[in-house]
């Protein structure tokens, strides 16, 4: 018959089409040593090694990163709190999102958190970067003395701080004092109104603001790189055209350093949130009057003392999308900043 | 007149301003601006070792000192007594011991891997492990409790060391990679040439060249494990399976005013990172460059 002749000549046809075809086209030059546009050598299965050498990354990015981050989204519009099977709820995570204080609270603070501590810290990491880039004696030491604090493990930070803040005997204190006068008695020498570091509200905040400022040794480290890789020469001949120290600077080493400066202001949003969570579980417990209780603390809360994971995970939806929408806006505002300095 | 006749002319006589006129006032200020700056940033952990050496039931200083009237290191004993401090170490210590390792083997394959494959796939998986380096862990920590609880290592120090499989941070993955695409093409292929599989090029050949790559890896996945917080804060509930970090918010949370106690238990899981960093310092700020000819590419 005709018909099954035409049927078996047709998929003859493709599958000779797609054996035969000139198989170089499939190979990168990865899988073997080319030579003159030809595959002279090839390694056998060099591609399938690769793969295996890669699948447990793949394996443990997709597990511990991709999935938990997909699985925020569906687990925010259920009631769930991992002993029972989770109850479908719609919308109302959301719906108390809206009216619950803490949450508004939490999301306020960390907030300014961000807005005042995440420039401050770039800004210092740069300062710092700028005043010990000298290849001067002694200089080598300082670098590593001002990376010191952010060695120290997160807990042992935490407590040094809260001990420092101390009303009684921290050392802060006692400082604040040796300049204030006034009659002292033993226990609690009067003068400057003692220990207001962690118990007023304002005062807590920039406390955990103030401890943040000295852990910034890796982006000091990272822009002490980029000043590095920026030539001499361009300052030489800024300085023989008359600009000042100042000028060049604003004009040299800013815009040059940009794309270290927002790769620095990007990691350092996301990790402030961080480290406002261990400053706030251990330094403030998220006092005074929960004006520490960071959106992470409270998300924390929820879940651990609430066992309320639905709740903890629409929360941190809408902290992930603060997130995504901050380091939007500093790529925007970056992308302008730079566009000023080349028109 | 020429350039030179400028140049020999007495100091006085030259064209425009003396020469580091400008750097004159400045070198001496910088100086002490940098002290004083660095001094700074010295004193938390300054006063976190002084204080942890006042002695065990001496009243607390009420006017700022330096250092306690008495030394002793009273408090150290001290910590081993009132909590299991050994248990919490060992356990942060295994932690790391298995942990950096097992990070060390998955982001150098991995980072072999990328350096090797296509263009292609290589752009697809680059830009997968920035965007997964964006994540903030704090969006991570829910759904990470619940994928640990279906595996069932929740509660283990598995997932301590869980992080490990996945290089830890794909920044150590992209580290490598970039360290094993600057070396030389024609090196990796003489050795394919040869006969060598892809395993024999990376252990070989590949791995030893980035040496400096894989110290740095090294410390900085270590830091991570030994001062890990959160992890354990979310993951662990069994006390004998409490690291390091996490002992010490028990000791706050048990004594919460005595300070010299809990500055020794401070300094105890300060220490092993201070003496590791002071040894690998020249490697972080970049002071003793790789050169020769692996620079060449």
């Amino acid at each position: 018959m005709a018909s099954w002749r035409l049927g078996v000549s047709v998929l003859t046809f493709y599958v000779l089409r797609f054996t035969l075809r000139p198989t170089r086209l499939r190979l990168t030059r990865f899988t073997g040593i080319w030579y003159a546009g030809a595959t002279v050598f090839r390694i056998p299965q060099y591609r399938k090694h690769l793969l295996i050498m890669l699948a447990p990354y793949i394996l443990g990015l997709s597990g511990l990163v991709l999935l938990p981050t997909l699985m925020t989204a569906p687990i925010a519009f259920v009631d769930f709190d991992a002993l029972s099977p989770p109850r479908p709820v719609g919308l109302d995570n959301f719906r108390e999102m809206r009216r619950d204080d803490q949450f508004w609270n939490g999301l306020k603070a960390s907030l300014i958190l961000l807005l005042i501590a995440v420039p401050l810290r770039v800004c210092g990491a740069l300062l710092l970067a700028l005043l010990l880039r000298a290849r001067q004696w002694g200089f080598g030491f300082f670098r590593g003395v001002a990376y010191l604090p952010t060695i120290i493990p997160d807990v042992a930070y935490a407590l040094v701080w809260l001990y420092i803040f101390n009303p009684l005997y921290g050392p802060l204190n006692s400082i604040s004092q040796m300049f204030a006068s006034g009659a002292e008695n033993e226990l609690m020498p009067a003068g400057a109104p003692p220990g207001i570091w962690l118990t007023d509200p304002r005062a807590a905040q920039v406390a955990i603001m103030l401890m943040l400022m000295f852990t910034v040794g890796e982006g000091f480290v990272l822009l002490l790189a980029g000043l590095h890789e920026i030539p001499g020469d361009i300052y030489d001949a800024a300085a023989l055209d008359g600009a000042s120290g100042f000028d060049q600077v604003t004009r040299i080493t800013l815009p040059l350093l940009a794309p270290s400066l927002i790769l620095l202001t990007v990691r350092d949003t996301i990790f402030v949130l961080e480290a406002s969570f261990v400053a706030a579980t251990i330094v403030t417990l998220g006092g005074p009057y929960y004006a520490t209780s960071y959106l992470p603390f409270w998300i924390y809360q929820n879940v651990t003392d609430f066992q309320r994971f639905g709740y903890g995970a629409a929360m941190t939806w809408v902290l992930f999308a603060i997130t995504l929408a901050v380091v939007a806006v500093q790529f925007w505002v970056a992308r302008r900043w730079r566009g000023i300095q080349y028109a | 007149m020429p350039e030179d006749a400028i140049e020999n002319l007495p100091d006085g006589l030259k064209p425009g301003p003396p020469e580091g006129w400008e750097r004159a006032w400045w070198r001496p200020m910088n100086y002490g601006l940098a002290m004083l700056v660095v001094a700074l940033f010295g004193v938390p952990l300054i006063w976190m070792i002084a204080t942890s050496l006042r002695p065990l039931g001496m009243p607390p200083a009420t006017q700022f000192e330096w250092l306690p009237p008495m030394l002793s290191l009273t408090n150290y004993p001290q910590l081993f007594r009132i909590l299991e401090i050994g248990l919490f170490a060992r356990n942060s210590v295994m932690v790391v011991l298995i942990a950096v390792p097992l990070t060390l083997l998955t982001a150098s394959l991995a980072g072999f891997a990328l350096a090797e494959l296509g263009p292609r796939l290589r752009g697809i998986l680059v830009t997968v492990s920035v965007i997964a380096m964006l994540v903030p862990a704090i969006t991570l920590w829910i759904t990470r409790f619940l994928v640990f609880k279906w595996v069932g290592i929740l509660d283990t120090p598995m997932a301590l060391i869980a992080p490990a499989i996945m290089g830890t941070s794909p920044l150590f993955v992209l580290m490598f990679a970039w360290a094993f695409q600057r070396l030389p093409r024609e090196l990796i292929e003489q050795a394919m040439i040869d006969g060598a599989s892809p395993w024999r090029v990376w252990w070989t050949l590949a791995l030893p060249l980035v040496r400096p790559i894989t110290l740095a890896v090294a410390i900085l996945s270590a830091k991570y494990y030994w001062s890990d917080f959160i992890s354990p804060l979310f993951y662990i509930q069994s006390q004998e399976f409490y690291t390091l970090p996490i002992g010490l918010q028990a000791l706050q949370q048990m004594d919460r005013t005595n300070w010299p106690l809990l500055m020794a238990g401070s300094v105890l899981l300060t220490l092993p990172v201070l003496v590791v960093f002071i040894l690998a310092q020249r490697y972080f700020f970049q002071e003793e460059r790789q050169r020769g000819w692996l620079e060449q590419r």
